[in-house]
């Protein structure tokens, strides 16, 4: 082995710049939260509502948070926990549990606001597309943006089993069908049955149907 | 003044990504901003003149804010109009004294009207020390006086 420069020595140090605490813990994705979070400067104090889904090991986090200079405030949040509390049992992350607390926080978010009642949403699941329409003379349909947070989005994915749940319940977040189970990205058709039998865990249930018949 | 070439550079250790409070902070008509241009964002930068300088907003956009700000030309002041995007803008503090100062002094006049006392409350400028205690440890102190005026031819 030859003289090799120490790469971090003194001077790299001394004009070494660190990112944002956040970035560096690997928590925050400041690309995307700087898009999510800038609201037009004529639209003053007006909150820029988002909904965070977090997917972790074992639970999936719904939030629905807008941002402040103190820090973000989450206006509502829903964990996949809590539907086994209401009697609903099954797997915690899978994609039926993801709809169903998404589902559960739209329903509970409006209450928040007392506008409970005014948006019901889809009230059978189709797996569908489906858009809130704000109705004339009443409080306009509550609107906020998916954040994915750092994962990543390919069809379906989980925090778009959320966000169908979201939606289904009466929420306006902007989305299309594309990343929904179901979309044929060749054809570019979206299979309608396909999304609801994993809306439904039916994909969960053929698997243990199968796996049992093996055995 | 404003043809340094560094105007616009970052500070040493603050390159890239910008801190989301900037963005956070919110303009109103009648506000008064400082200026300073920021190389990081290109659109909506100030003109090398009205850097460092101070204005009133006029108008708020979208991205941005109109701000009408004193510019020497030879002789007279002239209040121009320019639009900044908001990266290069922070609320001045200049103006935040003097409403606190208002809101103590509406404050100490509501008190003093229930109590019926009169309050002082004009700006004094600092009054000579008063009379206090000085420690001389054990020393005798020495009257130190200017001597007389005398002229000297």
């Amino acid at each position: 082995m030859g003289f090799v420069k120490v790469v971090k020595n003194k001077a790299y140090f001394k004009r070494y710049q660190v990112k944002f605490i956040r970035q560096q813990e690997g928590k925050t994705d400041y690309y995307a939260r700087k898009r999510l979070m800038i609201q037009d400067k004529n639209k003053y104090n007006t909150p820029k509502y988002r909904m965070i889904v977090l997917v972790t090991n074992r639970d999936v986090i719904c939030r629905i948070a807008y941002v402040c200079i103190e820090g973000d405030v989450t206006v509502c949040a829903t964990y996949t926990h809590e539907p086994p509390e209401h009697g609903v049992k099954g797997g915690l992350t899978n994609d039926a549990a993801v709809y169903y607390t998404g589902l559960l926080q739209a329903h509970r978010l409006p209450n928040r606001f007392g506008m409970d009642k005014i948006y019901e949403g889809q009230v059978e699941v189709t797996g569908d597309e489906y858009n809130v329409e704000s109705i004339d003379g009443q409080p306009g349909a509550f609107a906020c943006y998916l954040d994915a947070g750092l994962a990543r989005t390919t069809s379906g994915s989980k925090v778009f089993g959320a966000l169908k749940g979201a939606v289904d319940g009466g929420l306006s977040i902007l989305h299309s069908t594309i990343q929904f189970p179901g979309y044929d990205s060749e054809s570019k058709e979206f299979n309608v049955e396909v999304h609801r039998k994993h809306i439904m865990g039916q994909n969960v249930a053929d698997y243990m149907c199968y796996v049992v018949e093996e055995d | 003044m404003f043809s340094r070439p560094d105007i616009f550079f970052r500070p040493f250790r603050k390159h890239g990504m910008v801190p989301l409070a900037t963005y956070m902070r919110i303009y109103k008509k009648g506000d008064i901003v400082d200026i300073k241009g920021m190389g990081t964002v290109q659109k909506g930068m100030p003109h090398k003149c009205s850097h460092d300088k101070t204005g009133r907003v006029c108008n708020v956009t979208q991205h941005a804010v109109g701000i009408m700000v004193n510019k020497q030309v030879k002789g007279k002041i002239l209040a121009k109009r320019t639009n900044v995007c908001f990266e290069h803008i922070k609320h001045s503090k200049s103006r935040d004294s003097f409403l606190t100062c208002v809101n103590k002094n509406d404050q100490k006049k509501k008190e003093a009207k229930e109590k019926g006392t009169w309050v002082q409350l004009k700006r004094q400028p600092a009054p000579p020390r008063e009379a206090h205690f000085v420690r001389t440890n054990r020393k005798e102190s020495e009257l130190l006086e200017p001597i007389p005026y005398e002229y000297m031819a």
